[in-house]
């Protein structure tokens, strides 16, 4: 799904916090300019009510709403719906350009899971990315839960999934020199806090994932498990520490890194729709 | 006053907190008591900084004075900075006379002929530390005071604790300075870095209790691992496991307070192995990572991994000698030869 570059690469290299959403009730795709003044207007009354997102100059907040028909996966797949919030000061100059203060992304990447056996009211936007100061995102939030009647929730990555994520980033095929494929793990309950960076140059992670892979295309719990105990098993004989009773906090790759607090950063455009695809099928197992 | 000197010295006084502003400017003694007397200092830093400034003023400090300062603040924030070690070498093995007066001449003439523009000031300290501060400038431009360069040598050793400023450009300067002053012939880096300056010391200089396998002062039965249960229906059912445990440890980190260290490094360059039943990765070539520890105090973090049961006991060796090694940075290549499961540190 490459579609646009332009505009999808607004994804890439952004730290993105993770929300699942409820489907949106009486959700109209034509109406969204209307939506975006409403939310306009929403968000001018919070801050005179003194419920002030960012203290400062004064701002005239804009607010776009847009479709983005490229983040898609299958048929079913609602399009991706761009907020994006931009100020330009009321000091500055007429003709300079809008500075964007905060994004969010609702969108669905194979997401017939959920989709399907929907009744038509509803509309299936699982996942939401947010890039941007906190105090905006909870504005905003409200608005969408009041509007359309849904409840956005963090979704936090459980070790298990980030498991999942690194094996499977480990075995892409990336063209240019790619970054090492790092594992964090944390160990917060001792006297003293322990952090552990695990850091495999990427050929040789990719290496042995593709001894462990049986089917291209095709990924199995038990070569995750495999994979996982090599990367352990290696650093025990080494350290004698055992990885496995740790917390795996972070992964990171060239392709993507996640970390468990529900924080993604998207690194590849090639892969932008596979890693959109795995975090639409978390945010659907959080709302189910 | 020079201008660039004030305002050196007022934001050096706004660093320091509140209630230590008096005490650094007695230790400075540049002030006197009778002047620090007209100081308020209930009020704001802000004020608090002017009005010393006003009295540097009337005493015409120039940079020299202010210099001091700073190592007086640096001195008591050391652990703020992140401490690299060098270690010198000399060919004979005569134990030469220090004579502090021939070292700073020797040092600053050594800096002065290779760069014009440096201010070079000396601070001793009782235990036998050397502090010296290094602002940096170039031939056409003044020293950045903002960013020098500290350095501790404690003269009875060939030890030099070094805490660059980003420049570090000036670095191998500053080592020919310091060996050309000292009358060694060689320095170099070790690979052992931390925010605190005293373990550090206590590592190179061997100050922390180490363990000697031989001597055993306490008997080893009996030494309670945890508070007496008084519910009698709790029983511990690996007692033995853990005292093992907690004996090893004792071997292996000793009994007293471990150095502080921030963090450890592996560079690993060894080969992956795994059982044979798993059908994987068999290559001939290292399987390359790097390995980062993280802790606030690391050696304590690593001490009490095996009785929390995320490490077997003993720990690894490649842990437990970096006080020994005087070292937090590794690179572990496979070692060539007869035993699959050995490591070779260099």
């Amino acid at each position: 799904e490459s579609g646009d570059p332009q505009r999808t690469a607004l994804l890439l290299r952004k730290a993105w916090t993770l929300y699942s959403v409820t489907p949106l009730y009486r959700f109209c795709r034509g109406r969204l300019r209307d939506y975006a003044r409403l939310l306009s207007a929403f968000i001018a009354a919070e801050r005179q009510k003194g419920l002030a997102v960012e203290v400062g100059v004064e701002l005239d907040i804009r607010v776009t709403l847009s479709s983005l028909p490229e983040l898609q996966g299958s048929e079913q797949d609602q399009p991706a719906v761009l907020v994006q919030l931009s100020s330009r000061s009321r000091a500055s100059p007429k003709n300079s350009e809008d500075k964007i203060l905060w994004s969010g992304c609702f969108c669905c990447v194979y997401g017939d899971d959920l989709s399907e056996n929907m009744p038509e009211d509803f509309t299936c936007l699982p996942l939401f990315l947010a890039n941007g100061a906190e105090g905006y995102m909870s504005v905003v939030g409200n608005w969408f839960q009041k509007t359309f009647d849904c409840i956005f929730r963090r979704l936090a990555i459980s070790p298990f999934n980030l498991s999942w994520m690194v094996a499977m980033w480990a075995g892409c095929k990336v063209d240019k020199a790619a970054s090492a494929v790092e594992l964090v793990f944390s160990v917060p309950r001792l006297p003293q806090p322990l952090d552990i960076s695990y850091a495999i140059h990427p050929e040789d992670a990719r290496a042995l994932w593709d001894t462990i892979q049986k089917t291209p295309g095709e990924i199995t719990q038990e070569e995750v498990d495999v994979f996982m105990d090599c990367l352990y098993s290696h650093f025990h004989r080494h350290f004698k520490i055992r990885l496995s009773a740790t917390k795996l906090v972070k992964v990171s790759t060239a392709i993507a890194s996640a970390h468990c607090d529900g924080i993604v950063k998207m690194l590849h455009s090639q892969y932008l729709s596979g890693v959109l695809m795995l975090l639409t099928e978390l945010a659907i197992s959080q709302i189910q | 006053m020079d201008e660039t000197v004030a305002e050196y010295i007022r934001r050096t006084v706004l660093k320091i907190p509140r209630d230590e502003i008096k005490m650094m400017l007695q230790k400075w003694g540049f002030l006197s008591e009778a002047q620090l007397q007209t100081l308020n200092f209930h009020q704001l830093k802000d004020n608090i900084s002017q009005e010393v400034v006003q009295l540097c003023e009337e005493n015409s400090a120039d940079i020299k004075q202010a210099a001091v300062l700073d190592i007086i603040y640096n001195h008591i924030y050391q652990n703020k900075r992140m401490w690299s070690v060098y270690q010198m070498r000399k060919t004979g093995e005569e134990l030469e006379y220090f004579d502090l007066t021939d070292f700073k001449k020797k040092f600053k003439r050594r800096l002065r002929s290779a760069l014009k523009n440096v201010t070079i000031t000396f601070k001793e300290y009782e235990d036998n530390a050397i502090w010296i501060r290094v602002a940096w400038g170039t031939p056409y431009r003044q020293p950045n005071q903002y960013k020098p360069s500290y350095v501790v040598y404690h003269s009875q050793t060939p030890y030099v604790f070094i805490s660059a400023s980003v420049l570090k450009s000036n670095l191998p300067l500053l080592c020919q300075a310091l060996i050309v002053a000292s009358n060694y012939h060689d320095i170099r880096e070790m690979e052992l870095r931390s925010h605190s300056l005293n373990s550090l010391k206590d590592i190179v200089f061997k100050r922390y209790s180490q363990n000697f396998q031989t001597y055993c002062p306490k008997p080893l039965q009996g030494k309670a691992v945890e508070p007496e249960n008084v519910d009698l229906r709790i029983v511990n059912e690996n007692r033995s496991e853990k005292e093992r445990i907690h004996r090893l440890n004792q071997e292996t980190f000793g009994d007293g307070p471990q150095p502080i260290l921030q963090f450890a490094q592996y560079k690993l360059e060894t080969m992956f192995k795994s059982s044979p039943e798993m059908d994987v990765l068999d290559k001939k070539e290292p399987f390359r990572c790097l390995v980062k520890f993280s802790s606030p105090h690391l050696l304590e973090s690593l001490k009490s991994l095996a009785p929390a049961g995320m490490a077997d006991a003993p720990l690894s060796p490649l842990l437990t000698c970096i006080p020994q090694k005087a070292r937090n940075y590794f690179r572990i290549r496979e070692k060539r030869g007869l035993l699959p499961e050995s490591f070779l540190s260099p």
